[in-house]
Parts: structure tokens; C-alpha cells; sequence
């Protein structure tokens, strides 16, 4: 066979390889495989406090083209159940998980193994972890100056000087290094106030906050906490203790709105559910991308300026 | 630099005239291929631009004439609750007529309401649908929407959305809502006071229209702003508050309606802006670039496609295309080649007519030049054969003259015997010079030829001299030129031995010498001076003072004629000494073939005397 013959023969096969190849890239291109779907578990979900985390996990699922699903889950939620669930979201395709961790030490083990499996990404830090050294990626706000914040916004009611006044610690579980961080944060600011702790309960059964002795201030370190709060003291129940708290739900709202709670903080639950996903995003959109631990901010509100522009925009995100 | 790139493109240009077409005409072809591609990418990357746009206007068109729908509806309430509620009923009126048709219109437009309030100057709440708790202290008249109606009392005002903050709602929900605030005229136990109507609509409504329209997720978005540039929504409404990302809201509430093209955070977009009526809201379409170029890249792609396969299909008509072209010509080239090379002469005939054509001129001057040649070769035979026939015929009138005038003498002399010897020895030689006219004849009969004259010529010269013939006889059938050793024995006699008294002697040796005859004439006459052996083969006009008047040009010539260049005369004198001429041709067999051959004018070569000598030997054995 002549040479050009057979130039021409490899010519008009490479040429009919490469449009084979663009059909079959033209046509496999998009696959339902390409949009990457993560599972949210978080103990509660159904609870409003979470509203504005789950609107900030949809709005940077449409931004960034992932599939996001929130887990229902109980109000409590064990070791056991979470890893099962975990486990049965990764079963059902999950590429990536977001976790808000159940308190207790044997969580990091299980979470290092699904690790092994698919990105996690943490929204409260694990328990054995040492202050702001972690294992894993998490997306929370600041806890500890949280607890500095509130403290602050209880001195300013009294011009800084609340000696003798007697403090309430309620919180819904005393286990989480959360409410640990805020507790410390709020003690080490008024370590030189002379206040005193009348008791701290972490309430096991409901009913029992109104049960405790009379005290100058209720501190909710929780949202859950701060509801159980607002509701007490709008029932007059906590003997005319001033409410401050940390919280993210319209119910947290409404009782600052109606004069039951004093002051409340607010972390940024938006950006906490849209930054813990465009972060999973990067690392399933480039596998070599390592997952960054991020700071949401968080707000203060009192009664006098609950519908100024920033603050509405939090309520915004709460009532969707 | 510039010449060293050309030269190297010329060496890498194809030399063949198939490959040359088809070069061509690729890259023609390549060339408009890219051209019509570029040209239809431009041109569908245009009408979808223009579609894109169009389609988004359209859409933002329907979508305003929703929104005006919907708001001229709430200002339809707003009107309706003025003229024909407000203005006809006293708010102290027992029987709460005020109420109950508020309650009528509430009910009846309650999918797009959230709420009816009547406001007093004082910010007291006078009247409310549906009836509700109000906020301990909802301070109304630091509300943007009663200062609103309160300073521009003319106007009916559509706030931006905002919070709800009027009524307690135990299922601690908050409402997002839109006001439409308006300045009324109340009548309280007959005073007329000022008073502030409040028709608060369910942003729900609102961005539910905005979000069927931004379900298409291919990159362009629409928002709604009001006339300052205040987002009312917008898909990233949230992102845009939180600084995730942002909006060019400011910029686009002052555009008028139409089509802008903008650059914002870095990339190139499209603005469709339409002003809701009354509102001075902005209704705003948004086409980033990336939409246009994501819509285009199937027509890239296709496109792409679409000239590759283009270019297989060109590829392969310009192969079939040159080839049919090239193909008659390549074909006679090939045969001309093959002619070239001196193969059988057939010349390929085929093709385009033109090419047909040609090839029957090329035949037609192959044959005549064919025609030609062989008239050559004729010629060429017939000038050389007539060239020897003349050479030949040279010899015999001066010869003949001088032996008639011997036998004459002999006659009157008496001596008849002696006569009779000269006439048979005459008439021998003119037999072998005769030789039915042929011009090769053996060497026998050559040597018996110079024999006889030899005789001739000793009665001529009273036996002065002595002639030996010592020849070796695989000689005698070996092919000769006709009377060769005659001129030269005559010259033997005429410059040698003629003039010598006595003991003249004349040797005729004859050899084989690496296939060649040698016959030498060697005599001891008074030999040749050195300067006449140099003009004896090369001048003839110098020896024809003596002899018979055929010189040694004339034999050297004829066996170089018939013989070859090759062959011929030498000569070797010394005067006083003697002189010897040697005759060197080709030993080819004498057979009737071979002497027609030579005497045709054919030259053999070394070889086919070779071959000839071994075909004779077998024939001999034979």
C-alpha cells in the first residue's frame, strides 16, 4: 500500500474517532451522577431553631448546584441513632454529610471513621476537643465570646455593677462543648462582678425551671433554654428574674419582642447552614481542596431595635 | 529568517500532482469550512443572544403586567375601604357597619392580604381586619409607612417589604408584608379627622410571582427593586444581605425601560429593566454573559461536529476528486516512462478528452519519430554500404591496365605459358574480387585473392622479391573486409621490395590474438620514413603516386566501417629496415548469416562475437 493511502486511511480514522468521542462526551456529559447530594443531620430538625440554618443550606445548594437533605430527627438524639443515621444517608448516596455532633467522647471515633467514607463537616465542635484545635471542620459561631457578649449586655443594663445579684444558668443539655464555651465565656467576664451563682440547671423534665429559688437573673445558654425561659417568665413563674439568652428561633423572638426576655443573642445560622455546605461543595467539587474551619458571626437584639434593618433581615431567614 | 521558514514549507509541499490537488484543495476547503463555521457560530450566537433577550423582555413584560395587576388590586381595596367603607360610616357607629364590610373585603381578597388597619392621627388604631391583639406598644407613628402617608397625604405609598410589627400572633410567627399607606379622613361621632389606612399585602404573593420566574436555572436571574435601588426580592436575597454576594440594584433604578449591557464584579451582563407602574418599582432581568455563552456552547459543539465531518467528507471527495483527476496522467507518465525505459511502446490512452488528446500526440510523435529513425538507420546503411561498393570499385581499372599491359608483353614476347599463368591468376582475382558483389568473404579466399595478385605482380617484377604466407588456418573461416591485403602488399611492393635488385622478401603472417585476427605484411624493403607512417592511414591523397592508387586510408577505412572503430591498420617502419603492417579485425566465424549481418552495417559486440564464434564451433561439430 502506497504511504499516502495510508496517511490518508489514519487521517480519516482519527478524524472519525474524535467526532465518536465528542458524541459519546456530548452525550454522557450529564449525568445525574454530577449533582453531589448531602445529608444534614442535626438532632431536632423539625425545630424552628433551625430554620434559618436549613434557608442557609438551600440557598448555597441552588448557588452551588448540590442536592441537600435534612434528616428528621427527635428532639434527643443518641450516638446510636446518629451514626445510624449517618450510615443510612452515606447507603443512600450522600456524598458528604453535615453534622451537628451529639455530646459525649466516643463521637469523634465515630465521626473519624464516616470520615474515612465522606467529607464531614461539623456544625459544634466535638467534646474531646481541645479549645479551637479540631479534628474536624466545623462552622460555628464564636461560643465563648457569645458568653462574653451576653454577660456584657447584662452589665449595661446596670452600668456595670450587678454586685450581689444572683445568676440562673439554664441550658437543655450540659454536656455540649458548646454551652460549655458560652458558660465559661459569660463566667470569665464577670469573674470580677461579685455575682453569684444561684443554681444552673440543665433541664431533664420540663417544669423544672420555675421550680428553682428565686435569682436576679435567668441565663439561657440555648436556644431551647431561652424558650423554656420566655415562656416561664411570661407565665410570671421565675419570681420576676430578668431573661437574657442565646437563640435563633421566632419563639426566642417573640418573647423579646414582647418584653419577656431582655436581651438575646443570635448566631448567624444562615451563613452557619450556606459556609458548612459551599465549603462541602469545594471539596466535592476539587478532591484535593482541604476543608477549612469557619467563624459565623452572630447578633444582638433587644426589644428597642428588633425591627431595625439587620435584625429583620435575621427574622427573615427564621421564617422561612 | 523569513525565506528559511518558505523554504522549509516548499521542501514539505507534495511533489506529486495527486498529492498536489488534493493539498490544494484541502486546504481550500479547510479554509471555507472554518470561515462558514465562524460565520455560523456568529450568526446563532446572535439570534440566540437576540432570542435570550427577547424571551427574558417577554417575560418581564407578562410578569410587570402581574405585579401592576396585583398591586392596582390592593389599590382597588385601598380605594374601595376609603370611599365606600371609611367615607360612609362613622367609626362610632353602633352597629358596626365599618367593621363588617371591612371584614366583607377582607374576606374576599384574603389570599392576597395580610392585614386592614385604620389609623388615627394619634397612631390609635381604630379599626382592623381581621381583628387581632395589637403589640403593647407598637409605636405606628414612628412606622415608615405612617410617616410615609402622613407627609405626602395625596399619595397612596407602597412601602419596601418589612416586618409586620402590629399585632401579637401567639403562633409566634413573624409576617413579612408590603404596606400600602394612605392618608383618610375619618368621621368619629361626626368630627372629621385625619387618619392613616393601612392595607398590609403578603410579600408571600409577591415572591411567589418572582420565584416562578427565576425556576429556570440557566444563570439569568430577575429581581424586583424599588426605585432607590432597595432590593424587594431577589433570589439571593439573603447571600446579597449577608455580603455573600451582591447586586447592582443601585445602578439599574436608574436605568429607564429597555436593554443595558453592563459589567458587574468582573462580568459582562445583560440588564433588562420595566418600571411597575405607580410603585416606580424596577423589575430587573439579569443575563450574565456565561448564560449566553453556556446557550451556545451545544451550538459550539454542534457546530465543531458538523465541520468535522464536513472535513471527513471533503477529505475523502478530494481524494476520490484527484484521484480521478491525476489518475490518466499519472497513467501516461507511466507509460512514457515505461517507453522511457525501452519497453513495448504502448502508450495509455484515457481520461478527459484534453488528456486523450495528448497522449495520442505523444503516441502519434513516438511513431513518427520511430518512422524516423529506422529511415535513419536505413540511410545510414545504404550511405556506408555505398561508401565501401565505392571503395571497393577504386581498385580495378589502374590494376587491370597494368597486367593487360604485362600479358601484353608476355604475348608479343612469346612467352605464352607465362600469359597463360598471368590470365589464370588474373581471372582468380577478379573471381574473389567479384565474389557475386559481396563485400565480406573468408579469409581464405582473401588469402588466396593476394595469392593470386601476389603471382601477378612477381611475373611483373622478374621474381625480384619473394612472398611467404605463413598463416595459421583457424584463420581461413574467419570473416574479412574484401581485398585488404592487396593494397598493402602492393604498398609492399611499391615503397619495400619493389626497388630493392634482389632478396627482397615479403612475409604474410596471419594469428589469432585474444579473438582477433592479426595478419601482418611485413617486408624488408627501404621502410617508410618517420614522418610519411604518421599521414599513411590518416591522408590519402599522399600515396597514390604509387601502386594501384588504394591507399592504406582506403583498407583501414572499410574495416573500420564494417568492423568498428576498434579495428583497423597499424603500422610499424624504420627505413633501410623494412616495413609491417598489421591488419587487426574481429574473428567472427564465417557463415552466410554472419557475412549478411556485417554486411548490412551491424557492429557486433566483443560478446556476440564470442556467442557467434561457440554457435559456429557447434554447428561445425554438427
Amino acid at each position: 500500500m502506497k504511504t499516502s493511502k495510508k496517511v490518508f486511511i489514519l487521517l480519516g480514522a482519527v478524524l472519525v474517532l474524535v467526532l465518536i468521542v465528542l458524541m459519546f462526551i456530548k452525550v454522557g456529559g450529564k449525568t445525574e451522577k454530577d449533582i453531589h447530594k448531602v445529608s444534614v443531620i442535626v438532632s431536632d430538625s423539625e425545630d424552628t431553631q433551625w430554620a434559618s440554618f436549613k434557608y442557609g443550606l438551600r440557598m448555597a445548594a441552588e448557588d452551588k448546584g448540590l442536592e441537600v437533605f435534612t434528616v428528621s430527627t427527635g428532639a434527643v438524639l443518641t450516638l446510636e441513632e446518629e451514626k445510624t443515621a449517618i450510615e443510612q444517608e452515606i447507603d443512600n448516596g450522600a456524598d458528604a454529610v453535615i453534622v451537628e455532633p451529639v455530646p459525649g467522647a466516643a463521637t469523634a471515633d465515630m465521626l473519624k471513621k464516616i470520615e474515612k467514607k465522606v467529607p464531614v463537616m461539623l456544625v459544634r465542635q466535638t467534646e474531646t476537643e481541645e479549645q479551637g484545635v479540631s479534628a474536624f471542620p466545623v462552622t460555628e459561631a464564636d461560643n465563648y465570646q457569645i458568653g462574653v457578649d451576653l454577660a456584657k449586655e447584662v452589665l449595661r443594663d446596670y452600668d456595670g455593677n450587678i454586685q450581689g445579684k444572683t445568676i440562673g444558668l439554664f441550658m437543655s443539655s450540659v454536656e455540649s462543648e458548646a454551652i460549655a464555651s458560652r458558660e465559661k465565656g459569660f463566667w470569665d467576664y464577670l469573674k470580677d462582678a461579685e455575682v453569684t451563682l444561684g443554681w444552673s440547671l440543665a433541664e431533664t423534665e420540663e417544669g423544672m425551671l420555675e421550680q428553682q429559688p428565686a435569682v436576679d437573673f435567668v441565663i439561657a445558654l440555648d436556644n431551647n433554654g431561652l424558650e423554656e425561659a420566655g415562656k416561664c417568665a411570661a407565665a410570671n413563674n421565675l419570681h420576676g428574674a430578668l431573661v437574657y439568652g442565646i437563640g435563633n428561633s421566632t419563639e426566642a423572638v417573640y418573647y423579646l419582642d414582647t418584653g419577656k426576655v431582655e436581651c438575646i443573642v443570635v448566631p448567624d445560622a444562615f451563613n452557619m447552614g450556606y459556609q458548612s455546605l459551599a465549603e462541602i461543595a469545594e471539596k466535592l467539587l476539587h478532591y484535593s481542596h482541604k476543608m477549612q474551619s469557619s467563624e459565623v458571626s452572630y447578633t444582638v437584639m433587644r426589644k428597642n431595635d428588633l425591627f431595625s434593618e439587620e435584625n429583620q433581615n435575621v427574622l427573615f431567614t427564621m421564617s422561612q | 529568517m523569513k525565506n528559511k521558514y518558505f523554504r522549509s514549507l516548499k521542501k514539505r509541499m507534495p511533489k506529486g500532482m495527486q498529492s498536489t490537488i488534493m493539498f490544494a484543495f484541502s486546504i481550500i476547503s479547510i479554509i471555507i469550512m472554518l470561515i462558514l463555521g465562524s460565520v455560523l457560530y456568529i450568526r446563532f450566537s446572535s439570534v440566540s443572544r437576540q432570542e435570550t433577550t427577547n424571551g427574558t423582555q417577554k417575560l418581564i413584560e407578562q410578569t410587570g403586567e402581574s405585579l401592576e395587576d396585583y398591586l392596582v388590586r390592593m389599590r382597588q381595596i385601598s380605594d374601595t375601604i376609603y370611599y365606600n367603607v371609611i367615607k360612609e360610616n362613622d367609626l362610632s357607629n353602633q352597629d358596626r357597619d365599618l367593621q363588617r364590610e371591612m371584614n366583607l373585603l377582607y374576606e374576599t381578597n384574603k389570599d392576597y392580604l395580610r392585614s386592614i388597619a385604620i389609623y388615627n392621627s394619634y397612631g390609635s388604631l381604630m379599626a382592623a381586619e381581621p381583628v387581632a391583639v395589637q403589640k403593647e406598644d407598637p409605636n405606628v407613628t414612628r412606622q415608615d409607612w405612617y410617616k410615609q402617608a402622613m407627609n405626602e397625604v395625596e399619595n397612596m405609598h407602597f412601602s419596601t417589604p418589612h416586618i409586620q410589627n402590629l399585632f401579637n400572633d401567639s403562633t409566634f410567627r413573624y409576617y413579612w408584608v408590603i404596606s400600602l399607606s394612605r392618608m383618610v379622613e375619618l368621621t368619629d361621632k361626626g368630627d372629621t379627622q385625619t387618619g392613616v389606612l393601612l392595607v398590609d399585602m403578603d410579600y408571600s404573593n409577591i415572591s411567589r410571582m418572582m420565584k416562578q420566574i427565576n425556576t429556570l436555572n440557566s444563570g439569568q436571574y430577575y429581581y424586583l427593586c424599588d426605585s432607590s435601588g432597595k432590593i424587594i426580592y431577589h433570589p439571593r436575597q439573603m447571600q446579597i444581605q449577608e455580603g455573600i454576594s451582591g447586586e447592582n440594584s443601585q445602578v439599574a433604578a436608574q436605568y429607564k425601560d429597555g436593554s443595558y449591557d453592563e459589567t458587574f464584579a468582573g462580568e459582562e451582563r445583560k440588564v433588562i429593566v420595566n418600571t411597575i407602574s405607580y410603585t416606580g418599582w424596577k423589575l430587573v432581568g439579569v443575563i450574565p454573559a456565561s448564560t449566553f455563552n453556556q446557550g451556545m456552547v451545544n451550538i459550539k459543539e454542534f457546530i465543531v461536529a458538523l465541520m468535522l465531518l464536513l472535513f471527513v467528507m471533503v477529505i475523502i471527495m478530494n481524494r476520490i476528486v484527484s484521484a480521478r483527476i491525476s489518475r490518466p496522467i499519472l497513467e501516461l507518465n507511466r507509460s512514457v516512462m515505461e517507453y522511457e525505459a525501452g519497453e513495448k511502446p504502448e502508450i495509455y490512452i484515457g481520461g478527459s478528452s484534453e488528456i486523450r488528446h495528448l497522449a495520442h500526440s505523444i503516441q502519434d510523435s513516438y511513431e513518427q519519430n520511430e518512422i524516423l529513425m529506422n529511415e535513419v538507420v536505413l540511410e545510414q546503411n545504404e550511405r556506408r554500404k555505398s561508401e565501401l561498393d565505392a571503395l571497393q570499385s577504386q581498385i580495378n581499372p589502374h590494376f587491370l591496365y597494368n597486367t593487360l599491359e604485362s600479358i601484353t608483353w608476355m604475348i608479343e614476347g612469346e612467352r605464352n605459358d607465362e600469359a597463360v599463368f598471368m590470365i589464370s591468376q588474373l581471372a582468380r582475382l577478379f573471381r574473389i574480387s567479384l565474389s557475386k558483389g559481396r563485400t565480406v568473404i573468408s579469409v581464405k579466399d582473401e588469402l588466396q585473392h593476394a595469392q593470386s595478385y601476389m603471382n601477378i605482380q612477381k611475373v611483373r617484377y622478374k621474381n625480384t622479391f619473394s612472398i611467404v604466407f605463413d598463416v595459421d588456418p583457424a584463420l581461413y573461416s574467419c570473416c574479412t573486409v574484401k581485398l585488404v591485403l592487396q593494397p598493402i602488399l602492393e604498398n609492399a611492393i611499391s615503397y619495400g621490395v619493389g626497388s630493392m635488385e634482389e632478396c627482397g622478401e615479403i612475409r604474410v603472417e596471419g594469428r589469432l590474438k585474444n579473438d582477433d585476427i592479426i595478419l601482418e605484411v611485413i617486408d624488408n624493403g627501404l621502410g617508410i620514413a618517420e614522418e610519411e607512417v604518421e599521414y599513411l592511414l590518416t591522408d590519402s591523397t599522399r600515396v597514390h603516386t604509387h601502386g594501384s592508387g588504394v591507399g592504406l586510408v582506403n583498407v583501414n577505412n572499410r574495416i573500420q566501417i564494417l568492423f568498428g572503430k576498434e579495428y583497423g591498420l597499424h603500422v610499424e617502419s624504420e627505413p633501410d629496415k623494412g616495413t609491417r603492417i598489421s591488419i587487426c579485425m574481429p574473428a567472427v566465424p564465417y557463415t552466410e548469416e554472419n557475412r549478411k549481418i556485417l554486411e548490412k552495417g551491424y557492429l557486433f559486440s566483443r560478446e556476440e562475437i564470442v556467442d557467434r564464434k561457440i554457435k559456429a564451433g557447434i554447428d561445425e561439430d554438427k
